[in-house]
């Protein structure tokens, strides 16, 4: 599986696990000051 | 490598939601939503009308640059072709959430409640649109297998999962702890703790991968798929571990609905001890209500008390997280010598777990709700509307069947409602509500015991957008993780964390039954 993308894994498209856990933060960051803002 | 497929897929996927927000906005599908609600209002109006034209729009414009356009390879290749498969397995939730699971629960409420658990089958065997998200995906990657222009967004689930865990931080609060009992929180740290341990110690004993072990003992610790949802990336677990620990909790739980009301009975327990047991015993929110209820049909006290050893264990939720990510870095990586682990740690540790518990410390501090919140639902009564006040009319029916309660701590909650027009304090509250439950005052007097209850219950409006999000992103992540789930990896996952669950599930079943029967003598 792994050589079918040659970036990130089967599990994921992120290069390593560290980057995906950061883009998660960001995603909810940006989610929780929307939140916060609008409601 | 060009990644993006010249394929019509996304366009016609657009299609397909913008269609679904059509029919819905000009109600072509009113009589359909109409029969899902069953007789109630049809909870997912106000989403047909706005998230498939969102991601129609996106889709259909996407999905022609996809099809029509010409692609070259880069980094803006690779990431936009995750887009096809992403909208996929979002129109597969979509249907799932809107249409199959209401679906499902029309066919269960046409069998009736199931005993005295006051519940339908498909609430008492968790059958949700989460886990049916998972059958989704199996079904789809096993019997039509993943289309290949969709195989690069499949890999979006984990990222979906992992946003959807560091919001869930939001939904509790450390302040509610000090309305919770001090035994709730010693029985419940213990035995969720000793579950944890167990189950991590038997895996090892047994030889079942680190990763399997993990998110297994937090779904038997703690509780049901939240829990299992959040540890999962922490200890790297694969797709069908997690399913395997869903069902095994699932299957467990509704064991133990029915038996611990039959063993309650020969024992004789009293209110409390029995809502003790199985707040502690059984993993399910849900099943944990219906035993309670099972226990219990004509009043709250076991319910209550089954409640608060339920909210306790969910508040573990955080620590378990921080464990479990500590003990998996340690055991992946060999650590042996005490100078590596900080280091090891450092580099290894999951930073999406810190932002889970940014998130729950920001919820502790009230910032999205008031800080004794459990799950953005709170009590205040100092803001009753007027209109929410109990009318003279209201008053003269509950005047007229007071004399029907006996119990003295109801009479008095009855008593200060009655002079107050609103409940007085969060004690009356559960007075109230158990007194609404039993009956004995009449249908008309319980319907405004209802009323009472609700205008001084409120939900945060913040809370209530997080879930939602939170419901989405897991929804979109478990069905993208069931599309990893093939037949043959699991049967290689074997039996062993069936069998690890049944006999940590039986022991914390047994030694809290003992615990509670030794020191709980508070009876109702």
């Amino acid at each position: 599986m792994e050589n079918k993308f040659d970036r990130g894994s089967a599990l994921s498209i992120f290069g390593s696990d560290r980057k995906e856990d950061f883009m998660a933060l960001v995603f909810a960051l940006v989610i929780a000051f929307a939140v916060y803002f609008a409601y | 490598m060009v990644y993006t497929k010249k394929s019509p897929a996304l366009f016609i996927i657009g299609i397909v939601m913008l269609a679904i927000w059509y029919g819905a906005g000009n109600g072509m599908l009113d009589g359909y939503m109409e029969h899902l609600a069953a007789g109630k209002k049809y909870k997912y109006g106000a989403e047909l009308i706005s998230i498939p034209l969102y991601f129609g729009i996106l889709s259909v414009v996407i999905g022609a640059w996809q099809w029509f356009g010409s692609h070259t390879e880069g980094a803006w290749d690779y990431y936009s072709s995750t887009i096809a498969g992403g909208m996929f397995i979002l129109l597969i939730a979509m249907l799932v959430r809107w249409f199959v699971a209401p679906e499902v629960a029309v066919v269960s409420m046409s069998f009736g409640k199931v005993g005295d658990t006051g519940k339908y089958i498909h609430k008492l065997l968790g059958l949700n649109y989460v886990v049916m998200g998972i059958v989704a995906g199996i079904i789809i990657v096993n019997v039509f297998r993943v289309p290949e222009w969709a195989k690069n967004g499949v890999r979006l689930s984990r990222l979906g999962l992992k946003t959807g865990v560091i919001l869930l931080g939001t939904l509790y609060s450390a302040a509610e702890l000090k309305n919770l009992g001090g035994l709730s929180i010693i029985m419940i740290g213990f035995f969720v703790l000793g579950s944890v341990g167990l189950v991590l110690w038997m895996g090892s004993r047994r030889g079942i991968p680190n990763s399997m072990g993990g998110v297994l003992s937090a779904g038997m610790g703690v509780c049901g798929v939240s829990a299992t949802v959040a540890s999962a990336p922490v200890v790297q677990a694969k797709s069908v571990e997690i399913a395997y620990t869903i069902g095994t909790i699932l299957l467990w739980g509704v064991g133990c609905m029915f038996l611990f009301p039959i063993i309650g009975n020969l024992l004789d327990m009293s209110y409390v001890q029995f809502g003790a047991w199985a707040g502690t015993g059984i993993l399910n929110s849900a099943q944990v209500a219906g035993a309670a209820l099972a226990y219990q049909p004509d009043g709250i006290e076991t319910l209550k008390v089954a409640e608060i050893f339920n909210i306790t264990r969910v508040l573990v939720l955080p620590i378990i997280v921080l464990w479990l990510a500590v003990w998996y870095v340690k055991r992946e990586e060999n650590v042996t010598e005490t100078v590596n682990v900080g280091r090891v740690i450092f580099e290894k540790f999951p930073v999406f777990v810190l932002g889970f518990i940014l998130l729950f410390a920001l919820s502790t501090t009230g910032m999205f709700a008031p800080a004794n919140h459990y799950k953005g639902k709170y009590f205040d009564n100092s803001n009753v509307k007027a209109s929410k006040m109990m009318t003279d009319e209201q008053i003269a029916v509950l005047t007229a069947n007071s004399d029907k309660v006996v119990r003295a701590e109801r009479k008095a909650a009855l008593a200060r409602l009655i002079a107050e027009r609103k409940i007085a304090s969060i004690e009356d509250d559960a007075t109230i509500r158990g007194l609404a439950n039993s009956k004995v005052m009449g249908k008309d007097s319980g319907k405004i015991l209802k009323k009472a209850h609700k205008a001084v219950r409120h939900t945060a409006k913040k809370i209530k957008a997080f879930r939602k999000w939170i419901t989405w992103l897991f929804a979109f992540g478990l069905v993208g993780l069931g599309m990893q789930i093939t037949l043959s990896s699991m049967k290689q996952a074997g039996g062993q964390p069936a069998v690890i669950g049944g006999v940590v599930g039986l022991t914390k079943a047994v030694l809290s039954l003992v615990v509670v029967l030794l020191i709980v003598s508070e009876t109702i």
